[in-house]
């Protein structure tokens, strides 16, 4: 191995979470390389003083029942068994009707998660002062300035026209993962296009619309106009204060014929 | 409407206890996501803020979201995407220091490190936080996850890259902060 291979076992070797063989071949190094052996000594030294003076900070008391309060409460309301007491004659349509709803609400609860992070995305687009890392030269100079910057391609079969003018893109996060932002605008309004990978997230399945040759979700968060769906691998979210229906028209030019 | 309501009312009760039960779990890495948070941001409002927007993120909706990798690391991502997310927010305010003004240097060749570790021993917890504040977000991250006791995996995971790349990272970073600890040392 060279010196520069052997630096970066260094620390393992140090706490000891290196294989036999790795360690052996460490050890060796160490005993006939100087600069390595300083090194060593540097990762050590390094260790130490992280570990040992490097301030730890504790998050306030208040702070963690301000979180406590909000998203862990104790007591949690429990559905009353007295109120669900029907006849037995209403038993079958009940475990029918019930799993229809169920499935109808939590893709629903899901998707609001969802909403809400396309909402926030949004307005960050808005507030900020420079939302656009790579102005738009057309469709063709902003999807290639993304290669390297994400890990899928953002497919998008619309080069933006005179209704919506595509403004740019830029690399931001939603909920978990880097997104491909892309920026149109219609009149005066702003347009937020998100674009993830899809995997893990629960894309709505239920009360879609139809959107060109796709389907999906429309809903309002804060005013906003809010249009999800899901193409592929890929997971789409758009919005804006546009009205949905002028949305769903962006988001079939988006997805193409 | 009889029918449909106990169905409801369970689904939203099994989704608060998930989601409670989920918030307890989140809420035991309050102090370790702070920590970051603090030596991210540099002072305690913003690492407050930061805090609190990640767990809206991260727990906002009630749902039964489960992150593909650890707990742990999902939040740490969350966190570090917020900040990172709200730098860009910012980032042509003069009054907030670019978090990218060293990226070159700390991303540069290993140093040949010709100073003394004995000396490096004497510099104070303040310096070595002055030290790690001067170096770019991604090296900063990089050492406190691995401080956290993350595995290499989990580190991959928070910083968004390959398992085999976060050695290497976490060792030019390491070197990054040598080289900085060694100025204060020099002073002394």
């Amino acid at each position: 191995m060279t010196c520069a291979e052997i630096r970066e076992h260094l620390l393992e070797y140090q706490r000891k979470q290196l294989a036999e063989s790795l360690r052996v071949e460490v050890d060796q190094h160490l005993a006939s390389c100087a600069d390595c052996r300083h090194w060593a000594e540097g990762e050590r030294a390094t260790t130490d003083l992280l570990e040992r003076r490097l301030p730890r900070y504790s998050a306030p008391l208040e702070l963690k029942r301000r979180l406590e309060a909000r998203w862990a409460p104790s007591a949690v309301p429990r559905w009353r068994w007295a109120r669900a007491i029907v006849p037995l004659a209403a038993a079958a349509t009940l475990v029918a009707g019930g799993t229809f709803f169920w499935q109808r609400h939590a893709d629903r609860v899901d998707a609001n998660r969802l909403v809400a992070e396309a909402a926030n995305d949004h307005l960050r687009v808005l507030y900020s002062e420079h939302p656009l890392d790579i102005p738009s030269g057309g469709i063709h100079q902003v999807k290639p300035w993304f290669q390297g910057r994400l890990d899928f391609v953002p497919v998008v079969a619309f080069d933006g026209d005179a209704d919506f003018m595509l403004q740019g893109g830029a690399v931001g996060y939603f909920i978990d993962r880097k997104a491909a932002v892309l920026v149109y605008k219609r009149r005066l309004h702003t347009i937020s296009l998100m674009i993830v990978r899809a995997d893990g997230l629960p894309w709505p399945t239920h009360d879609l619309q139809r959107m060109g040759r796709l389907k999906a979700r429309v809903e309002r968060s804060r005013g906003f106009s809010v249009v999800l769906w899901r193409d592929g691998e890929l997971g789409y979210a758009l919005a804006s204060d546009l009205n949905a229906a002028e949305l769903l028209d962006l988001g079939a030019k988006i997805a193409g014929p | 409407v009889v029918l449909r309501r106990p169905s409801l009312a369970r689904y939203d009760a099994t989704v608060a206890r998930e989601k409670s039960s989920v918030g307890r779990e989140a809420l035991a890495y309050a102090d370790a996501l702070y920590n970051l948070a603090r030596h991210l941001t540099g002072n305690a409002t913003d690492a407050d803020d930061l805090l609190q927007e990640t767990y809206a993120r991260a727990l906002g909706a009630a749902d039964g979201f489960v992150p593909t990798g650890t707990l742990r690391a999902w939040l740490f991502r969350i966190l570090r995407n917020t900040f990172i997310d709200g730098y860009r927010r910012r980032r042509h305010d003069p009054a907030r220091p670019g978090m990218d003004a060293d990226a070159t240097e700390d991303a540069a060749e290993m140093p040949r490190e010709d100073f003394d570790s004995d000396q490096l021993r004497a510099v104070v917890g303040t310096e070595i936080e002055q030290a790690l504040q001067a170096l770019t977000e991604d090296a900063r991250a990089v050492i406190l996850l691995d401080l956290e006791g993350m595995t290499a995996v989990e580190v991959a995971e928070v910083m968004g890259c390959a398992v085999g790349t976060v050695k290497s990272r976490l060792t030019r970073a390491r070197a990054a902060l040598r080289s900085r600890l060694h100025e204060y040392a020099r002073k002394q």
